[in-house]
């Protein structure tokens, strides 16, 4: 995830490290509307990521959501509980920005296409929903799972139920020249290019 | 939030760290354990000045275009900086060595200019009569055994002709002290030693002799704590006000706080015109906190972190937590930049608040029905074992939480392992009727929801565990409920028969059931019950405390601190929270509101 900031915007690759703050940048979208959005990168750690995600969902126009392709089919209930989380939020819901799920590490040979993730988040939130909503209410009254119900009730979860809009995108933050190469971004800079 | 102390160790490797608020940096220095390196402290603070320095204008770029596009070509100077790290703590040792040398020479020369050869002798004798204490003899001893290390005693040889009767009780003095020390005498043999040593000797009583200049010396250094005895003399003083009380009666209120009162008075008369001083100096900052920005010190923030740690007292979190966390907040925000318009007391309260956020969010998923879900699909049962202090509430809230998951369609056996309280099989047993009375067979499709497996009183609670399991998986329960005696932190026996319980029969949760009104005793319980499981089991990875249930939580209007104190010690999340004795008294954390609660004045 971190790749990604200095992939677009200086186009080399960078030696990254697990971060513990966020970091920000401007990206200008190369076409001629000549757009920039700014671009903030949110830790992933388990401990850090709700916390930022706090603050700053509320001025987020898009939010990309980046996949680990590779070690997906083991993370998959990790992946799905916190993309429920981003889902059901209250801001998200109120301002439905564009969604971008990521699919990253297509260089790896083992990485999954982002079809089947798709199918895997799909199957995953509809269980999701379930169980959130059938968890003891919190201790001020209000229940955990939000009174949002995801998607239709009745018919399985599908991310078109979705308010917002949501795409599915490969990528390959290290490209698949090796390890220096240049990213493969194209399907990323094409949304951007679309949401600026 | 953890932040209080700043060295980790992980295998052969210890890693310090050291925090820029400013810049957002983190440097960290790694070496070998076995290595107690005293240059590393120095060497991390160089380099953070160093570092900081040179790249002062690439940080004030905001954002990361800066880090990305500035090339940091540090290697060069960190390696300068190792290099004179490395040399000045290998001249340190030496100087200090070779300064008391020194000072043992010239006292030795004087003597011997003042006092001739033949008298040597008498000198011994008069250091014989004056034995200073043994503190300051092995002192005084272990720096020369250092000394001697160098190799620098030549006129040690001199002096060993001049021993007399003398000899044998110095070295029966110097066994004795050599028992003490601890200063190196590896490879040499006693008697050369304390031959080398008996030579010293006479230097030693030198400076035994001289004591109270060593005496003065230190005290010298300690100049600032000179003035604290003025103070002490003060209290007994004028402390007892009142001298023609009788000793011993109970007074009423009114005079203890009389009392209070006055020795506060008398304490704080001394020390008033420093906390004046820092009452203005506290009002300019608050001021100069208005407008513009200033970078906040440790003296900003210990006012505040005071309050904020007796608020947090106050409320239920017990005191080493408290001062953890203020710790841990202080060295986060030390050096940081607060921005115009906010006071050090808003921004220490935002930092506490969002420490205390994240300490009471679950780091990992807290999904029990979803978990509950995978085992079914994998046919077997899931086992949930509460375990916690006599009294907490483990059977009550087994009970609400076998009826929700009923109600979510998961068959429930429930395990009585209780087999010492009188009565905990009975209670079960009701539990069970109820439950089935609320939830009778017709209405899930033929099968009874909740059944109870039980063996009766006095046996083994781990065999009846084991046998527990099997009969759900062979009846194809869904959740097996095992519910265990209290029993309370200290009495090792029962410790070592929970862990055997839990090691044998690796139950997919463990949940220590904590009552929400305990305070300081929640840090020792939860210390204790893990260290127990850690210690008796045999895996590698000893299965620990997987998760909290607070109970009793309607008893305690806002003094949730217990929360905090049992999510900081084990940084396993609250599952569940109990508010009441009937079945729909379960609820599931909400952090924000409990810290809200928390922060409340």
């Amino acid at each position: 995830k971190l790749l990604f900031s200095p992939q677009l915007l200086t186009g080399k690759y960078r030696d990254t490290q697990t971060s513990i703050t966020d970091s920000s940048a401007v990206y200008r979208v190369s076409n001629d509307k000549s757009a920039s959005v700014t671009l903030i990168d949110l830790p992933g750690h388990e401990s850090l990521r709700l916390q930022f995600l706090e603050r700053f969902k509320a001025a987020a126009r898009a939010i990309v959501f980046v996949v680990d392709s590779v070690a997906f089919q083991r993370e998959v209930k990790d992946v799905a509980e916190f993309l429920y989380q981003v889902l059901v939020d209250n801001t998200v819901l109120k301002n439905t920005p564009a969604l971008l799920i990521a699919c990253n590490k297509q260089d790896v040979t083992m990485a999954k296409s982002a079809k089947l993730i798709q199918q895997q988040l799909e199957k995953e939130l509809n269980t999701l929903r379930v169980t959130h909503s059938a968890a003891p209410t919190s201790l001020d009254g209000s229940a955990t799972g939000g009174p949002a119900q995801l998607g239709k009730k009745g018919k399985d979860f599908d991310f078109s139920q979705l308010p917002m809009k949501v795409e599915f995108v490969e990528c390959s933050a290290r490209g698949s020249k090796g390890e220096e190469g240049d990213a493969d971004f194209e399907g990323l800079e094409k949304w951007l290019a679309k949401i600026a | 939030e953890r932040g209080g102390n700043n060295s980790f160790t992980h295998e052969a490797l210890t890693l310090k760290y050291k925090l820029d608020n400013q810049f957002e940096l983190v440097f960290v220095v790694g070496f070998q354990k076995i290595l107690t390196l005293t240059y590393v402290d120095k060497l991390i603070d160089d380099v953070h000045k160093e570092f900081r320095d040179k790249y002062r204008n690439e940080f004030q770029q905001k954002g990361t275009l800066g880090l990305l596009n500035g090339t940091f070509d540090f290697k060069d100077d960190f390696m300068r900086l190792l290099r004179d790290a490395e040399e000045s703590s290998k001249v340190r040792a030496p100087t200090v060595m070779k300064t008391f040398e020194q000072s043992l020479k010239s006292q030795k020369t004087v003597k011997c200019m003042i006092e001739t050869r033949g008298e040597k002798p008498k000198e011994k004798v008069k250091n014989k009569k004056n034995k200073g204490s043994k503190k300051e003899g092995t002192e005084a001893v272990a720096a020369p055994g250092k000394a001697s290390a160098g190799d620098k005693q030549s006129p040690a040889t001199g002096d060993r002709e001049e021993l007399t009767k003398d000899e044998i009780l110095q070295k029966n003095r110097e066994e004795f002290f050599k028992r003490h020390m601890k200063a190196g005498e590896k490879s040499r043999s006693p008697k050369p030693e304390a031959q080398k040593e008996k030579g010293k000797k006479p230097r030693v009583w030198d400076l035994g002799n001289s004591n109270a200049k060593v005496l003065d010396y230190s005290n010298s250094a300690t100049n600032g704590s000179a003035e604290a005895c003025p103070v002490e003399e003060f209290d007994p003083d004028t402390a007892l006000g009142d001298r023609n009380r009788e000793p011993g009666r109970l007074y009423d209120l009114e005079y203890e706080s009389d009392d209070e009162a006055e020795e506060e008075k008398v304490i704080q008369n001394p020390s008033k015109p420093s906390a004046k001083k820092g009452g203005l100096g506290g009002m300019f900052g608050m001021l100069k906190g208005l407008v513009g920005s200033k970078s906040l010190t440790r003296e900003d923030m210990d006012p505040v972190l005071e309050k904020m740690k007796d608020h947090l007292i106050a409320k239920n979190v017990a005191a080493e937590i408290a001062v953890q966390l203020c710790e841990s907040v202080a060295k986060k925000l030390e050096g940081k930049v607060m921005g115009t318009f906010t006071t050090v007391t808003s921004t220490v309260k935002q930092a506490l608040q969002e420490a205390l956020v994240q300490i009471l969010q679950p780091q990992r998923r807290v999904d029990v029905l979803r978990d509950v879900m995978d085992a079914q699909r994998h046919r077997r049962p899931y086992v949930v074992t509460f375990c916690g202090v006599n009294g907490v509430g483990k059977s009550t809230n087994l009970a609400k939480i076998s009826f929700w998951l009923i109600e979510n369609g998961f068959s429930v056996l429930i395990a009585a392992c209780d087999t010492f309280r009188a009565g905990a099989v009975e209670q079960l047993r009701t539990h069970t009727r109820r439950l089935n009375a609320l939830h009778p067979p017709e209405s899930h499709g033929g099968r009874t929801m909740v059944q109870l497996y039980e063996k009766g009183y006095g046996k083994d609670a781990a065999g009846i565990a084991m046998e527990a399991i099997s009969y759900a998986r062979n009846q194809g329960f869904d959740v097996v409920l095992v519910d265990t005696a209290g029993r309370m932190q200290d009495n090792a026996p029962l410790m070592t028969a929970l862990a055997k319980l839990i090691a044998v029969n690796a139950p997919d949760l463990v949940l220590f059931v904590g009552e929400a009104l305990v305070g300081n005793e929640a840090v020792d319980q939860l210390v204790k019950f893990n260290k127990a499981l850690a210690d008796h089991s045999m895996a590698q990875t000893p299965r620990l405390i997987d998760g909290i249930v607070l109970t009793k939580f309607d008893t305690i209007d806002d003094k949730v601190g217990a929360a905090i104190s049992m999510t900081y010690i084990t940084s396993k999340p609250i599952v569940f929270v109990g508010t009441g004795q009937t079945y729909c008294d379960l609820r599931s954390l909400n952090a924000k509101a409990v810290v809200a609660a928390l922060m409340k004045a």
